[in-house]
């Protein structure tokens, strides 16, 4: 580092602590360093993490709104004595698990879809500024409201930018 | 000091001028090095630091800035070397440019 690269190909200093024999091993390990680097900074990596992170975070929001969820037995579909004890219950958190894995999968939609819009802007504009979280804010409000009309699709569209820049400050 | 091929088996008697362009070399090598550093790190990374690692814009900007830089660079020679053929004042202002 801090040294202008004026070495012959091959005899490039190594960092103290490995010896010339373990030359080739030290860039083998290095070049796939790098390769992993490069995979993390990657938009499509970044895209999966936060689809990841947003069903993480769906699933558990609908856990915890479920215990506070308004529930009245009499409104199920059941003859309450059909079924036995472990039934009902097994009843419970089968509808416990639908409701997490549907508001996870639209956080994660939505996690998904801004990050990846965000990082495709970043990527093409190669500047780091705040026009690149409004942008992508604005594109994902707008392409998740794409099927309720235009008026929908822009106020949506203006919302969820004015939340990402909130979130971004 | 002629090590005409009799001793050692290093070069023969072209070695000053060896020795000399490889030292101008290496001083064109550091000085093209250097200004790249400089002009690109100018050009890409704004002044208000967030954190220590490069963005993603910011990645991008310097292998797109390198990349210019050394497109530049070619372009510019052609075109020097072209002119010097025509006058041959080409060779010595290319270092200062």
């Amino acid at each position: 580092p801090l040294v202008a690269p004026v070495f012959p190909a091959g005899k490039e200093p190594l960092p103290p602590g490995i010896s010339e024999e373990e030359r080739e091993n030290f860039l083998q390990a290095k070049k796939y360093q790098d390769y992993m680097t490069m995979g993390m900074e990657s938009c499509a990596a970044k895209t999966v993490i936060a689809g990841v992170g947003g069903f993480g975070i769906g699933a558990f929001f609908s856990l915890m709104s479920s215990s506070f969820a308004y529930e009245d037995p009499l409104l199920r579909g059941h003859p309450s004595g059909e079924l036995s004890r472990t039934q009902k219950a097994s009843e419970v958190f089968k509808e416990m698990g639908r409701g997490m894995w549907r508001s996870g999968k639209g956080f994660g939609k939505v996690g998904a879809l801004f990050a990846g819009i965000e990082c495709v802007i970043e990527s093409y504009r190669a500047k780091n500024d705040m026009v690149n979280p409004v942008a992508a804010g604005f594109v994902a409000g707008g392409v998740l409201a794409r099927n309720a009309g235009p008026k929908a699709v822009l106020g949506g569209g203006v919302a969820f930018a004015a939340f990402s820049a909130a979130i971004d400050l | 000091m002629s090590f005409l091929g009799r001793s050692g088996g290093s070069s023969t008697g072209v070695n000053p001028e060896r020795v000399e362009m490889a030292v101008q070399e290496l001083d064109m090598i550091t000085d093209v090095f250097n200004r790249l550093v400089s002009s690109c790190h100018a050009k890409c990374i704004s002044t208000r630091y967030a954190e220590g690692d490069l963005n993603k814009g910011e990645s991008v900007c310097i292998d797109r800035c390198v990349s210019k830089f050394f497109e530049v660079n070619k372009r510019v020679g052609e075109k020097l070397q072209s002119m010097g053929g025509n006058a041959p004042s080409g060779q010595s202002a290319f270092g200062s440019l």
